[in-house]
């Protein structure tokens, strides 16, 4: 019973395309494709909306702004280039920050 | 939102398209390093493209804009890359290596590039290809029971916390203070420190593979060695210890490092001790010294200063107007205020119940003797500054230090002045007198820290800055340079600097240690495509 649980919890994990984007990484394999929520928490949010980058969610900021600034830094805020952050990457995680909602524990201007 | 610029001709291109694939037109303008022509340029990145791919050579200026952002004061722009190449294996970039040679094009090897006030990936001298090395991202092993790992340059922090709490390792990692987008390699190779009982980050380095200037691998301790089992378990190897000269150096790229990582402690306590005045500095090392000596403080300390605290999360001209000196007074209130003294040190304490709270005791004694409040999460719970620095000295990840960009303006400009000295109370003295004296002189602020080493302490002064600001962007440099001059004239130097100034720290440390290293560079790299410039080598 519980084997056939957690066939089903994978089989849905992979239908809700978590597979490859969601999991972690195996030793002696490159990093994989991680999905955008996941570079939010490792990257972005470690400034946006703790008070040090200003706040993105639910802002519906433009998906063009977000990558260029993502891409050459502004001001204070480093440069994310397609080997830390990759095209495919980027692309996914502009979109879902352009429309994501705001995030009430989030801190900042 | 109408303040951003939208350049779309350039970064967007890069950003969603992928990496472009721009022709070699735009390099009419950029500045090729001495020797290399424009044909030689456009031959070796023609030549990577067949390497790596099209995708993963950026050889326009619009391309590299990427890899061009740094914090660092560089008026005349030396510090420009003309390309970048991002290899996934080590056969790639043993390749680049020999294309490199034969066009005699420099490349600057970088793990992530976020040698943040150093000079990120940029180069340190013009017309430099960077290496990116960020795409070689595997963890290779860990081993629990040895509490050892082996990584590519391009494993974050990050990746490397995730990955054993993923597999429920207990093993800690020690982090510099850009941890999640920092790599263990890039900062134990330019000798970064951290805030555990592991903080020396290259003491608990083990083993390396280096690709030679000359395109052969090399191992070395005992990598080296077929089918061994000790790689990262013993550093020294048999002869000369090499490992040191892949360090802050440019003899070859490191392309796998072994590391130690620490077990978890069953009890972890963290302290903050707060001191009221400026002038506390001498009491406070006396103080710290003999505990560092003994390790019964095992790790390393961060001694703030507050103006240094609350650069990371207010704003200048929250403490006082624009435009007005930054004095002790109006400091002290903001500190008072934030529940901060105008020095604090964090440091922990890490054992069993048994351990901790047999020394406990012993330390409270010695720093309440030296006129500081001895502060513990029970009496911090909820203040950020405690919280970043016990976050810290537990290897905990956090990006508050970006904080410090806002400081002074929006333009974002960082530059770290980090003297050594013996950990004396005078010497301390002395130096923040001297540091004061060069800043006030440049309109700059005071932000500094002394990290406590075992016997040493590395003064880190944010030289901090608005870089939208030209003229002060100016200022900020020459202040930089009165700093590593005036202090070497002191007997101190730096441990470490950014790419706008590896020539001149180098000056102070003398003709013959100088001379030994271009002997070594001209033995090694004798067309000098590794890194030209990198620690005054060239």
């Amino acid at each position: 019973m519980r084997r056939s649980l957690s066939r089903l919890l994978a089989a849905a994990a992979v239908l809700m395309g978590g597979s490859a984007a969601q999991a972690g990484q195996k030793l002696g394999d490159y990093l994989p494709q991680r999905a955008p929520e996941v570079v939010y928490a490792k990257v972005c949010g470690y400034c946006h909306g703790r008070n040090i980058g200003p706040i993105l969610l639910g802002r519906k900021l433009p998906v063009d702004m977000i990558t260029l600034v993502a891409r050459q830094g502004r001001n204070g805020m480093p440069a994310f280039r397609p080997t830390e952050v990759t095209p495919a990457e980027m692309a996914a995680l502009a979109k879902w920050i352009s429309t994501a909602a705001p995030r009430a524990e989030e801190k900042g201007k | 939102m109408s303040d951003f610029e939208l350049n779309r001709r350039g970064l967007i291109g890069a950003g969603l398209i992928g990496a472009t694939m721009v022709g070699l037109a735009a390099c009419d303008k950029a500045t090729l390093a001495p020797g290399v022509s424009k044909a030689d340029f456009a031959g070796a990145i023609k030549a990577m493209r067949g390497v790596v791919g099209d995708e993963w050579v950026f050889g326009d200026p619009e391309a590299v804009t990427p890899w061009k952002k740094n914090y660092i004061p560089d008026p005349e722009g030396r510090h420009v890359p003309v390309g970048a190449v991002a290899p996934k294996t080590v056969e790639e970039v043993q390749e680049i290596v020999r294309i490199a040679n034969k066009y005699r094009q420099p490349i600057w090897p970088v793990s992530t590039g976020k040698n943040m006030g150093y000079g990120m990936a940029t180069p340190a001298t013009p017309g430099q290809i960077v290496l990116d090395l960020k795409r070689m991202n595997r963890i290779l092993d860990v081993d629990p029971e040895l509490g050892t790992a082996l990584v590519e340059p391009g494993v974050t922090y990050q990746q490397l916390k995730d990955y054993l709490e993923e597999n429920n390792i207990p093993l800690w990692i020690d982090v510099p203070t850009v941890g999640p987008i920092a790599s263990p390699v890039g900062n134990t190779l330019e000798r970064g420190v951290g805030y555990t009982p592991y903080g020396e980050h290259f003491t608990f380095q083990c083993g390396m593979e280096v690709v030679l200037p000359d395109g052969q691998v090399m191992r070395t301790g005992m990598g080296s060695i077929k089918g061994t089992t000790a790689w990262q378990a013993f550093k020294w190897g048999y002869g000369p210890y090499v490992d040191g000269l892949f360090t802050q150096s440019n003899f070859g790229i490191v392309t796998k490092m072994g590391m130690w990582l620490m077990p978890k402690p069953p009890v972890y306590k963290p302290f903050m001790i707060r001191h009221d005045d400026m002038a506390d500095v001498p009491k406070i090392i006396e103080a710290m010294r003999p505990l560092r000596v003994s390790s019964l403080v095992a790790n390393c300390n961060l001694m703030m200063s507050a103006s240094y605290q609350l650069a990371m999360f207010k704003r200048r001209n929250e403490i006082v107007p624009d435009g007005r000196p930054l004095d002790d007074a109006s400091v002290k209130k903001a500190a008072k205020a934030n529940g901060l003294g105008m020095w604090n040190t964090y440091f922990a304490l890490y054992g069993t119940e048994q351990t901790v709270a047999a020394i406990e005791p012993i330390i409270r004694a010695q720093l309440t003797a030296s006129g500081g409040e001895v502060m513990t999460a029970a009496e911090m719970e909820g203040n950020p500054w405690f919280h970043h620095h016990a976050t810290l000295m537990q290897g905990g990840l956090n990006l508050d230090e970006i904080g410090l960009l806002r400081w002074r303006g929006a333009g974002g400009g960082l530059a770290w002045f980090a003297p050594v000295a013996a950990a004396k109370g005078k010497e301390a003295e002395a130096q923040t007198k001297l540091a004061r004296g060069i800043l006030d002189k440049h309109g700059f602020d005071y932000t500094a820290a002394y990290a406590i080493g075992w016997r040493d302490l590395h003064h880190i002064i944010a030289l901090l800055y608005d870089k939208s600001d030209r003229e002060q962007e100016k200022k900020a440099d020459a202040c930089y340079r009165e700093l590593v001059s005036t202090f070497g004239e002191n007997g101190w130097a730096s441990y470490r600097t950014g790419v706008n100034s590896m020539a001149l720290v180098a000056e102070q440390y003398g003709q013959v240690n100088r001379d030994f290293n271009k002997l070594l560079k001209n033995a090694i790299d004798p067309n000098g495509v590794i890194a030209p410039g990198k620690s005054g080598i060239v």
